[in-house]
Formats: structure tokens, sequence, C-alpha cells
């Protein structure tokens, strides 16, 4: 279980998270914003990458802020996969897995994403050879082949149509269920949310609150925003 | 019949100044050479000790300067707020608007005889070393400009994704900053290599024109000069032109050969 609680971060003058807390117990946890609210900043601090300015983010009981990155065992899907372009698709995913030994242990693991994300015809490629569907994909296996505790997706699926993305939401769906490793998605965009997600955040100006589907995750962002808006208008 | 397009100001400006001021004095240098100065600089041993002293000061310099541009690259990528990475900037840009002779005399007072005296009578100045320094302090930003603005055109993300698949950051550097930068780091090498080879008020500064000691191509041109062999310093100086046209030509048929495999 993640449990993120009062954590702050400002960069210069502007407060980015302000005493931000949520908890992830199981399944996919969507994470709906709009663009700049904060959600990657988050993201950042859960995987190491950023240090955040106070508060605490645990993992199984584990504080990860006095944790370096690569010590946290977090599945990171950035946007745009960031896939290593020196490398073929299968390099691409066995990267995490650091030794012979646990390339071999995860063989069954990593053959079983293989499969399931029907990946078997194109291991051989180098990134710059693979369509953005089969891009997505292979980002995702790369995060989940070491066996994290945990899956941070940062809008994966920024990169594809319309119609690979309602093919592969699914997909991604199916696998992190299988795999109950629990997840958090991050995204603008309430269909795909919907389509997605087991439970639903909405996060305005670093302020996360819960809600029962994306639809009013959605309306409470919107109606937040309005009021934003005019408290600046009348300033 | 073709119509005629009309000359627009940009090519009435660039194309008679390039000619005149890039292309006619190469020309007018090539043009001048003759059999007697080639098959003299061709006979005399101190042009073929300068032009071995070049390279191995050049090659030297130029992979000191990679060594240290990817630690600047390491810097650039993960330490930029740091007060050493800020001032490793400022001094980066240093050797570029400097005077030459201003480099190599901050070499000859830094590494010569009233700091390193024990070392010999001159300190670490007016040997091959010497030379090999003075290139390297003139070339080296060259590479760690390349490397920084290859890095700067990765996407971030790989760095922090390597991250939470288990690499330190020394790790994800040389695993997958570095070889997603290769042709960076390839043409910024080469670039240092190429600026090293023509270098001349540093080297003379710090490592002197000691024939067929310190005496780099360069030199050896300004010496012939000085000396009066005109001819000599012609042929010198075209060997020089067709040393530096064939890097340009090897690096541009290599990134020729690149975009037609990609």
């Amino acid at each position: 279980m993640l449990v993120i609680k009062d954590v702050c971060k400002t960069y210069g003058k502007q407060t980015v998270l302000n005493n931000t807390s949520m908890t992830v117990e199981e399944g996919i946890r969507v994470l709906l914003g709009i663009n700049g609210c904060g959600k990657s900043t988050l993201l950042k601090i859960i995987t190491g990458v950023a240090d955040a300015d106070s508060g605490s983010v645990q993992l199984k009981g584990e504080e990860l802020l006095n944790l370096p990155p690569e010590k946290r065992r977090i599945g990171y899907v950035p946007q745009h996969t960031a896939l290593f372009p020196n490398m073929t698709a299968y390099d691409n995913i066995l990267y995490g897995l650091r030794s012979k030994e646990a390339k071999q242990a995860a063989k069954a693991h990593v053959d079983e994403l293989i499969e399931m994300l029907e990946l078997g015809d194109f291991l051989n490629k180098r990134p710059g050879q693979l369509s953005g569907g089969y891009k997505s994909r292979v980002s995702l296996a790369r995060a989940l082949a070491p066996d994290p505790n945990l899956m941070l997706l940062d809008e994966p699926l920024s990169d594809v149509d319309v119609v690979m993305k309602e093919r592969l939401l699914p997909e991604f769906k199916k696998v992190i269920h299988t795999l109950g490793i629990p997840a958090i998605y991050v995204t603008h965009d309430p269909s795909e949310a919907q389509q997605v997600g087991d439970s639903f955040c909405s996060m305005v100006q670093g302020n996360i609150s819960g809600h029962d589907n994306a639809a009013a995750a959605f309306d409470f962002i919107r109606q937040e925003e309005i009021k934003h808006l005019e408290a600046n208008l009348l300033k | 019949m073709k119509n005629k397009k009309p000359i627009n100001l940009v090519t009435a400006t660039f194309v008679p100044l390039f000619t005149l001021l890039i292309i006619f004095p190469t020309v007018a240098l090539v043009a001048k050479v003759n059999m007697s100065g080639l098959n003299d600089i061709l006979a005399d041993r101190y042009f073929w000790m300068s032009v071995s002293n070049t390279f191995i000061a050049a090659i030297g310099a130029a992979l000191l300067g990679l060594v240290l541009a990817v630690g600047f690259g390491y810097f650039h990528v993960f330490h930029r707020n740091s007060w050493f990475y800020k001032i490793a900037n400022l001094f980066n840009d240093l050797p570029i608007a400097l005077p030459h002779t201003v480099a190599g005399l901050a070499l000859l007072i830094a590494f010569g005889r009233n700091n390193f005296g024990f070392v010999s009578n001159t300190g670490f100045a007016f040997n091959l070393f010497a030379v090999m320094i003075s290139m390297f302090f003139v070339s080296y930003p060259l590479c760690a400009r390349a490397i920084a603005s290859g890095v700067d055109q990765i996407d971030q993300e790989m760095i922090s994704v390597a991250r939470t698949l288990g690499d330190s950051p020394v790790q994800a550097y040389f695993k997958v900053v570095l070889p997603s930068i290769g042709e960076a780091v390839f043409s910024g090498t080469v670039l240092a290599f190429s600026r090293a080879l023509s270098e001349f008020a540093a080297v003379i500064m710090f490592g002197g024109n000691l024939p067929g000691k310190t005496q780099s191509l360069a030199s050896y041109v300004f010496t012939k000069v000085e000396e009066g062999e005109t001819e000599m310093a012609i042929a010198a100086s075209v060997f020089c032109i067709l040393l530096s046209l064939a890097i340009v030509l090897f690096l541009s048929i290599r990134r020729r050969v690149k975009n037609a495999r990609n």
C-alpha cells in the first residue's frame, strides 16, 4: 500500500504541491488533472528523481523519501515512452534485471509479459522501428519486468491515436490486474480515466480529492478551476 | 526558356563576400605552391617531425579533452545546480574568448619553473607534453559544448526511467546517456582534434618552437616565413589545408552514410 502524506514542493516562489496526501491500496488509481496542476511533480517525487520539501511517502510501510530512486522498486512509464534508442525492444525490457541470474530467474515472468503484450515479433527491433502503440507496450513491459511494488504511469498513451488507445487501455488494465501491482495512472482525459481506472481522484492546485468515477472527478476539476479563475479575476 | 530568378539581398551579399574572404585566400595560397617548395619540405626531417609532433599532441589533447568533456556532461546532467558546475560552465567558454597567447602565458605561469621547477629546469614547459596541454586548453571547450548540447537533446525521462530500473547516476550516464549521444561525442572529439591540430599561439608560448622537439605544423610554417623560406612555408600550409579538408570531408561523408542508413 502507498501512503502519501502532506507532501510539499515549491519551485522558486511557485508552490506546486501543498500538503498533498493520497493513498493507493490496490488496483489502478487514476489521478486526473489539467496540465501544470502538479501530477508529474508528484510522480517524480514518488520515483525519487525529484526531492520533496517536506512530507512522507511510504510504500509497504517503508519510507521512500530517504531512498535513492534505484532502491525504491517502482515501475515508471513516462509520457513519450522514453525507450533507450540504442537498444532493441528486448534489451529495453530486460534493462531493469541487473544480473544474469536475475534475468534467468525472471525469464518466465518476462515471457509472460511479452505474450500478454503481443511483443514476440518485435523483440529485435529498435525503438525507431516501432509504431507508437508498440513503443508504449515495450515501455510498460520494461517497467513491469523487475516486478515492482508500485507502478506509476504518466499519460503513457499520449503518443498513440484514439483507435490505438481504445485497444491498448483494456490491455494495459488486464496486464496490471493480472500481475496484482497497485498503480497510479495519470491522465487529463476523463474517458481514458474511466476505461482504465478502478478508483479515481482529482488534482487541483496541488490538492488531491477522491471521487466515485472519472466524470465526477472531471466535474470537480472544472468547478474548482472556474472558482480559481474567478478569484484571480476579482483580485 | 527558363525565367531567371531575381537575386535577393542575402544572396547578393553572401556569395561575393564568402568567395572573396574565405575561398579566395585559400585558392591564392594553393595556387602559389610549387614543386620546389614541395620537394624541400618532403626532404626536410624537421617538417616530418613537426607533423608527427602535431599528431601526437593533438590526439593526446583530444583524448584528454574527451575525458574532461564526459565529466562535464555528467555534471551537466546531474549537478547543474552545484557551484562547481557553474564555475566549470563559466571557465568552459574562457579559452574560446581568451587570446591564445594569454592562454599560453597562463599555462606557462601555472606549470612553468616557478611552480614546478622541481620537475625540470623549465617545469612542465617546453616539451611535447606542454604542446599537448596547450592544444587541450584551447580545444576542450568544443568537445564539452558538443556533449552538453547532445545531452540537452535527449529525452530527459530516459534518465528517470534508468534510475527507477536500478541505475545509479553514474550507471545511467554511461549506459543510457552517452550511448544515446554517440554522434555528439564523436563529432565533439573530432572537432577538438582538428582545433588542436591548428593551434599556434598557446603552443608557442607554453610548448615553445624547438625544431624536432616541440615544433608543431603551425609553428613550422611560422618559422619558414621568418627564415624567408616562403616556398616551403606555402607548401607546408597547403599540407595543413589538405589535412583540414580531409577531416571535414570525413565528417561530411560519415554524416551522409549515417543519414542514408537511418
